[in-house]
């Protein structure tokens, strides 16, 4: 039981156990178009739920994710689209769109970052702050309404770019995790704070960046979802909280902090992808489909609670 | 049934329908919703359903989850205009029909079908009919609209044909408040609570969709303003949709009228436009549904057509 509870293959079982479960019971499940399109919805979540595993690793949260990626799509928007873009018609317009996007979300996770550190305050208060404040502001910026008529060029983004954005990130994220001094403070960070801050790492600057990496993966995860959607959106990702915490948790990543992999959060963004695809495809009632992925998370933070046990960690 | 589809679903001799709600939170998508089951099982085509909740991206993946389980036609209620059109163009290159319920699409190159009530006239003519009970009583008016979400086409249309209603009345009843909702209850109750408050002589209301309506009523009843028609102090009130509260409403003589948009006609011509399509017969790229505005003076006679008293326990 307790090399069961423990195995960091525990999710990618029970991601290939759910699949061979359905696979019977769903026609086209297994085919080539259906794989590929289950590898395409995972993508994105991916890219943001890897940086929220950044923050959940130091004993954080970050709540404002979604709202960081509304706010870098109306950012990007903004700038390249054709109608009254900044740079509408220019040939940077998209390149330029990009940088926006990704240096709105390192400054909104700088936000965060300096607020949870400096001002002491709780993870959960400040990023639900900054979640309706950077919200807000979205909606501000655009009356709440779409941008439309981005270029082609950034469309396409859509395609192989989002591979290869997703496979940068998570090579990146793994060996920063993995190999670098910068990983090794997180997980300090995340087991003990005081006694790392005595044994010389530099908690505050740690989390500061954990923070920073959440906002420029959710910027990036932003560019891929507007690209995908060919709208800047004021309100996009907004309900997606609920599968990157689920992805995380269900990978391994310890809501207490102090651990958590890449490999993990991608097997759990795995799941919860298959877990959506199949329900779907299922043509299951919509309140029977929550009921379902409500029940797999509750699962999933129990599993994670009686890991801690085993392992002889203090559960809070 | 449908004619030319060489895709069944293993497992299923009917042809299937895949049907995207943006959401199910209102009574009248659940409605719909249980409409569109009605008629695709009526005309023996099985459907696949799936729900957004309200998120444009996940929307987008159940409706390519559909092109690959090979559907025979989709059915999609988007989240608004813009986010939908690469969803049509997934579907045009699957050569898969695709017709649009309720919400047509931004202006593009992607094929498809919208069924769509005619927000503009209907909205138009109820408020026609509340300017007209207005009048009725001698001086001047001040009315106030709950205007939906900016970015939706549907809210545009309905807030136009407010004011084109009241413009040959502009000598007799001012607007005096607009109030975005963003079809939110919250956001209605605090915005017309606030109007109130800079306008306390406010007394035509038009609410954008029915769903708005407890909000109005919880404002007028704080202010002690929630009469029925004919008595001292009512406060004139039009709604859009034709939703459970609003017969209840109508029936209690609270609320002057309501524009319905006729769900059985929509929900008909849905699923017929996805078999013409299918079939490789012409359908034109919008379908109106001419809706009618239910009242107080065509109160029975009007009941049955309006989806919302079929649902009234």
């Amino acid at each position: 039981m307790r090399g069961l509870l423990t195995s960091r293959y525990l999710v990618a079982a029970l991601a290939a156990a759910c699949f061979l479960v359905f696979a019977p019971l769903i026609p086209g499940i297994a085919t080539a178009g259906n794989l590929s399109n289950l590898l395409w919805n995972m993508l994105p979540l991916a890219v943001v739920t890897i940086g929220e595993t950044f923050v959940l690793i130091t004993g954080g949260i970050d709540l404002s994710v979604t709202a960081i990626i509304a706010l870098c799509s109306v950012t990007g928007a903004l700038v390249m689209n054709g109608r009254n873009g900044y740079l509408a018609g220019s040939a940077a317009a998209a390149p330029a769109a990009i940088f926006a996007m990704l240096l709105a979300g390192v400054l909104l996770g700088l936000v965060n970052g300096f607020a949870v550190t400096r001002l002491g305050m709780p993870p959960f208060i400040v990023t639900l702050t900054t979640m309706m404040f950077f919200g807000g502001f979205a909606v501000w910026l655009t009356r709440s309404a779409n941008i439309d008529a981005l270029p082609p060029a950034f469309n396409r983004l859509s395609g192989v770019g989002t591979l290869a954005v997703a496979v940068v990130v998570a090579l990146a994220a793994d060996w920063t995790l993995r190999r670098g001094i910068f990983g090794r403070w997180l997980y300090a960070t995340g087991m003990n704070p005081r006694a790392s801050l005595v044994a010389g790492v530099p908690v505050h600057a740690v989390t500061i960046a954990a923070y920073t990496v959440s906002g420029l993966l959710a910027g990036a995860a932003s560019v891929l979802y507007t690209a995908r959607l060919e709208t800047g959106s004021p309100v996009l990702g907004q309900r997606i909280f609920l599968d990157v915490i689920a992805a995380a948790v269900i990978g391994g990543t310890s809501l207490f902090g102090g651990r958590g992999t890449v490999a993990g959060t991608l097997a759990g963004v795995l799941f919860v992808a298959l877990l959506d695809n199949s329900l779907n495809l299922l043509g299951l009632s919509f309140f029977l489909v929550l009921t379902v992925k409500g029940a797999v998370i509750l699962a999933a933070a129990l599993l994670d609670s009686a890991a801690r046990r085993v392992l002889g960690e203090a559960v809070e | 049934m449908l004619a030319g589809c060489g895709n069944r679903t293993a497992g299923t001799a009917a042809p299937t329908i895949g049907v995207a709600f943006e959401t199910l939170q209102t009574e009248y998508w659940v409605a719909s919703r249980d409409a569109i089951a009605t008629e695709l099982k009526k005309r023996n085509l099985s459907m696949l359903e799936a729900i957004a909740d309200g998120d444009a991206n996940r929307q987008f993946e159940q409706v390519r989850n559909f092109i690959t389980r090979r559907v025979d036609g989709i059915i999609v209620v988007p989240k608004d205009a813009q986010t939908v059109v690469p969803m049509i163009r997934e579907a045009n290159r699957a050569g898969i029909p695709i017709v649009l319920f309720n919400r047509p699409p931004a202006k593009s190159d992607a094929r498809s079908v919208t069924v769509v009530a005619d927000n503009f006239s209907i909205a138009r003519d109820t408020v026609a009919y509340l300017a007209e009970e207005a009048l009725k009583t001698p001086g001047k008016r001040q009315a106030a609209i709950l205007i939906g979400d900016l970015g939706d086409i549907n809210a545009i249309a309905r807030r136009d044909g407010f004011e084109q209603a009241l413009k040959p009345h502009a000598d007799r009843i001012e607007i005096v408040s607009r109030i975005p909702t963003e079809w939110n209850q919250e956001k209605a109750l605090a915005g017309i609570t606030n109007a109130f408050q800079a306008h306390p002589g406010i007394d035509l209301i038009f609410v954008s969709s029915d769903l708005l309506l407890p909000s109005v009523v919880s404002a007028l009843k704080s202010r002690s303003r929630y009469f029925k028609a004919g008595e001292p102090g009512h406060v004139v009130l039009g709604g859009f949709d034709g939703d459970a509260t609003a017969y209840r409403m109508l029936t209690e003589g609270y609320l002057d009228a309501t524009g319905v948009q006729d769900v059985g006609f929509d929900t008909a011509a849905t699923v017929q436009a996805v078999i013409d399509l299918k079939a490789g017969k012409p359908v034109p790229e919008t379908v109106l549904d001419p809706g009618f505005v239910i009242h107080q003076g065509n109160l029975r006679q009007a009941a049955p057509r309006m989806w919302g008293a079929g649902i009234r326990k």
